[in-house]
């Protein structure tokens, strides 16, 4: 990212060498990849239903679901159910630019870490929620989507959980 | 088994916004004849073999060292190309200590190169061609493409880094007055150091929070430059740096170890990282490295410090994670003048990645300076001796990370 | 130069169009790698890998690699260039004494770009690449006309090697199956599609998806690892100047001068005598007789006079080579690896018997611009 203009500093200028103009595609590609481990997770989507796999050799739970265990090097083999509380581990705010009005939309993208898993997911936030009110170990909830199709988008987003306990406050 | 590593020399290109009179090529030699002339003894003959990295998505050239062995000098010679994206430098740095210390025959003295020249290519198009292939998998799953291109746009240039500020800030209680100091400090060191991009003596911090918000809690005048740059090391035994310069700089630790990537997951299985700013894998290279070095007490017995921090925050997140402060006191260290250029243990005196970027090499120009700094040679030299100092780099998903420790005495010990 | 053993290897099957993901692959070749050698996660020091950002379509292609590679915690780096450079860089790390156990795996999957374009990307962008005269097919046939030109070699003993090499990977059932030709014959070899003059389809090693990983343990701890580990004896690397023109392309300069630094380093003064196989990577038929000349194994002009034959007296390629199926960035790898099981006679039905003392090559660049040379011996 460059510099805004208010901002001086040496700025030098160099004699121009030949230049020849060139384009190249890092995306004409077909990425390949194997998704068996998220085929039941995906189903109980439908069902309104979380659950994620663990990894017997560390007991760590996984959600997503993921494909192996970097700490162990073996593939996770048990299901569990996770709750569909979460809390906010980390966020941060984008600002995109409405290609037709031109005003610029704040929406923060949150990483969601479910109570019970030991790793977490992106996810958004209630459209209802004001952005200057996220903030890290704020309790959420997963809303559901009226119509779900088994994808990841049958939970639309995250609503705030009103729970007043203070230990949910201090997050360390 | 192994032997004890020294850096001769180092060097540097000029580093701009648009280096728009060299080619790729040329800004590499550019580099290597600095580092040379840095060496008045050493001739591009003496050279045994050659080490050379950068992020190549950025130029549209493929495996370029191949194209530029005669401006390096490395024709009909051993050469070996090393690249980690973020931390390319830094690892083509530790490479260089390797090929040394395996003591192959024949290969005592290797230079290592690292490069970048971001004008020639769109750098948010390479930073994001990161996560393509996970994006395309959460796509494929079910998450429409507008969203995704939200997930994008969070990061930008700066990428998955917010996430990572949100919670360091959340744990420490900082402001932005804290980050725009750390900014401050960092530039008007540039200043001072001949190869810098941005240069600013007179930067203020009103100035730096005068600007918009590219992604909370980061303002324009907080994030790190793209330039245009080219660095160079040259590593040998101990018994050929005495003859090469009058302070040879031995490289006592290194250690790359990586962890689980954070925000995005191979295969979009998620963040295994619940908070990013913890980074395990620093903790653990910094353990690793200190042992190898013979450094008990990082925080007195370390004089000097680059780390790697294209944004103000991770600068202080650094010097928590490799050992130089204990955990959140970083703020009140930098405040408190500790890490100032007259400070106990100065920090970034070169102006640091904040003040200059090319991605290819700045993982480099951290273990370059802190050894410039040893040799006494640095253009913006500390008043106080400088014995041990470290060099840091970072990339990757938040995962990745290079540490070198480095003397004027060897100190590495092998059991 | 200090000991350094093979202790473990794993390659996957080679296909064009692989039914596996990118990382599923990854994960079988290091998790089987560490398996056969009966190790855990827990024992791995370092992990170097071998990617190309390019390849994967992706930058920082080993970032997202980490755990499927056996990288979390583990010292971590990455080489862009041949697998077999990157086990260089994992035996550099061993023979410094940080290191007691390195993982080197590499592969790609070029079902998912068109290679040959990509290719063009190695071009240098100022001059060649707008020209388009040199891409890797042509720069291909230059090579082979001139090594054909100077010597009087004919079309047909070029052939004959590739002829070797596929009925040799009829032999390997990890090799390409679309390579595994044994009823081929020197007329179906000529007959086939023309790339770019000479150069026939069938003498153009297939690019296919594969990955393959070993396993490098200094001496001490490789013997209580294995009772069967290869010693790396000696290595030798080089790289030529980039420009074709710049270079005698009816040999291999870089080759040479890599044999000379692995011969130096192993104590081997009569190549011919003392080597019993060598696997060579070879993108194009004539190299694999350039290679030949070049290691000392026949005077200049007289590689296609050696017997390379499996039961011959110096085998070549007795797995099929890069003609046997061509992962990029794992094709020196698994010729290392292919030269590990000749030691350790694990060969299956293309075992050379008695090998002793093996070489195995790498490459990368255009015409063979960098090359890498290992000398192997049995325990």
């Amino acid at each position: 990212m460059t510099q805004r203009k208010s901002l001086d500093y040496v700025k030098k200028d160099y004699i121009r060498t030949r230049t020849l103009p060139g384009s190249w595609y890092l995306s004409s590609y077909k990425y390949k990849f194997n998704i068996t481990h998220m085929k039941p997770f995906l189903e109980k989507l439908k069902e309104k239903k979380l659950i994620a796999n663990q990894c017997s050799s560390c007991n760590r739970v996984f959600y997503p679901p993921r494909f192996v265990c970097g700490k162990c090097l073996v593939k996770p083999d048990k299901w569990v159910d996770i709750r569909n509380t979460a809390s906010v581990s980390t966020y941060a705010i984008s600002y995109l630019k409405d290609p037709e009005t031109g005003e610029v939309q704040q929406r923060p993208m949150v990483l969601v870490h479910h109570d019970g898993a030991d790793t977490a997911s992106i996810a958004e936030l209630s459209p209802d929620l004001d952005v200057k009110d996220t903030y890290v170990g704020m309790p959420i909830i997963t809303h559901w989507r009226d119509e779900r199709t088994g994808g990841l988008m049958d939970i639309e987003y995250y609503d705030k959980f009103d729970d007043d306990s203070d230990d949910l406050r201090n997050n360390d | 088994m192994g032997r004890q590593v020294a850096i001769a020399s180092a060097g540097f290109s000029e580093h701009a916004s648009k280096r728009s009179d060299v080619s790729m090529p040329e800004l590499v030699s550019e580099a290597i004849e600095d580092c040379l002339k840095n060496a008045p003894s050493v001739e591009l003959g003496d050279i045994d073999a050659f080490v050379n990295g950068n992020m190549p998505a950025f130029e549209g050239s493929n495996i370029p060292e191949l194209w530029m062995t005669d401006w390096m000098g490395a024709r009909n010679k051993p050469l070996l190309r090393v690249t980690t994206g973020g931390t390319t430098g830094g690892t083509v740095a530790i490479s260089g200590y390797y090929t040394v210390a395996a003591g192959l025959p024949g290969v005592d003295t290797v230079l290592a190169v690292a490069f970048e020249q971001q004008s020639q290519g769109d750098t948010s198009v390479g930073l994001a061609s990161v996560a393509y292939g996970e994006i395309s998998i959460l796509n494929t799953l079910g998450i429409p493409y507008d969203q995704i291109s939200r997930l994008l746009s969070a990061g930008a240039a700066i990428g998955v880094a917010a996430y990572q500020a949100t919670t360091y800030m959340n744990k420490t209680k900082i402001k932005e007055e804290d980050l725009a100091r750390v900014v401050v400090q960092n530039r008007r060191n540039a200043a001072k150091t001949w190869w810098a991009h941005l240069k600013m003596p007179n930067l203020t911090i009103e100035e730096v929070l005068d600007t918009p918000y590219v992604q909370y809690p980061l303002r324009y005048g907080m994030v790190c430059p793209a330039s245009d740059g080219a660095c160079a090391m040259l590593f040998t035994t101990e018994e050929k740096a005495k003859n090469m310069c009058d302070i040879p700089v031995y490289v006592n630790g290194v250690a790359s170890v990586a962890n689980e990537s954070a925000v995005l997951g191979y295969d979009g299985s998620g963040s295994a990282q619940v908070d990013p700013s913890m980074q395990l894998g620093a903790i653990r290279s910094s353990e690793l490295a200190y042992k190898q070095a013979g450094i008990s007490f990082p925080r007195k017995e370390i004089d000097y410090a680059e780390v790697y921090a294209p944004f103000p925050n991770q600068q202080l997140l650094w010097t928590e994670k490799l050992g130089l402060f204990e955990e959140g006191t970083a703020p009140a260290m930098h405040e408190a003048g500790v890490t100032d250029f007259n400070g106990e243990l100065p920090v970034n005196c070169s102006g640091g990645v904040n003040a200059t970027n090319a991605i290819g090499a700045s993982a480099m120009e951290r273990p370059a300076e802190a050894a410039l700094q040893i040799m006494g040679k640095a253009s913006n030299q500390v008043p106080k001796t400088v014995h041990t100092a470290i060099g840091s780099g970072w990339g990757g998903s938040l995962n990745l990370i290079t540490l070198m420790a480095m003397s004027d005495q060897p100190k590495r010990q092998w059991r | 130069m200090q000991k350094v053993g093979i202790v473990g290897y794993y390659q996957v099957k080679l296909y064009s169009d692989a039914n596996y993901g990118h990382y599923e692959m990854i994960f079988e070749a290091s998790r089987g790698a560490l398996d056969k050698a009966g190790l855990k996660k827990k024992d791995i020091s370092t992990v170097i890998s071998c990617t190309n950002d390019y390849y994967d379509g992706r930058t920082i292609s080993n970032c997202f690699t980490v755990e499927v590679g056996g990288g979390y915690m583990a010292d971590e780096s990455k080489v862009e260039m041949d697998g077999a450079h990157a086990v260089l860089y994992g035996l550099m790390r061993v023979l410094s004494g940080n290191h007691n156990l390195a993982v080197v795996w590499g592969g790609s999957m070029p079902s998912c770009y068109p290679y040959h374009t990509v290719r063009l990307y190695e071009t240098d962008p100022t001059w060649e690449r707008s020209l388009a005269y040199v891409n890797d097919i042509t720069s291909a046939g230059f090579q082979m006309r001139a090594y054909m030109e100077k010597y009087g070699v004919t079309v047909e003993e070029i052939a004959k090697v590739a002829v070797k090499n596929k009925k040799n990977a009829a032999k390997n059932p990890l090799a390409l199956k679309e390579a595994q030709l044994a009823n081929l014959t020197v007329k179906d070899v000529l007959d086939s599609g023309k790339y770019a003059d000479p150069v026939t389809e069938l003498m153009v090693a297939p690019p296919c998806d594969g990955v393959a990983a070993l396993l490098l343990a200094p001496e001490k701890q490789a013997l209580k690892i294995t009772d069967k580990p290869v010693w790396i004896t000696g290595v030798g690397y080089n790289q030529d100047a980039y420009y074709l023109g710049d270079r005698d392309l009816s040999g291999c300069k870089s080759m040479n001068l890599a044999a000379k630094m692995a011969y130096n380093a192993a104590g081997i003064t009569d190549p011919y005598s003392e080597i019993d196989v060598a696997e060579l990577f070879e993108s194009y038929a004539h190299e694999e007789l350039i290679f030949a000349e070049e290691l000392g194994f026949a005077d200049k002009g007289k590689g296609a006079e050696i017997n390379s034959a499996i039961n011959g007296d110096l085998a070549i390629n007795p797995s099929g080579g890069a003609l046997g199926g061509n992962p990029p960035c794992a094709t020196g790898l698994i010729r290392v690896i292919e030269a590990v099981k000749q030691l350790t006679g694990e060969a299956g039905q293309y075992q050379v018997k008695g090998a002793k003392k093996a070489v195995a090559s790498g490459q990368i660049g255009m015409c063979a611009q960098n090359n890498i040379l290992y000398v192997l011996e049995a325990n």
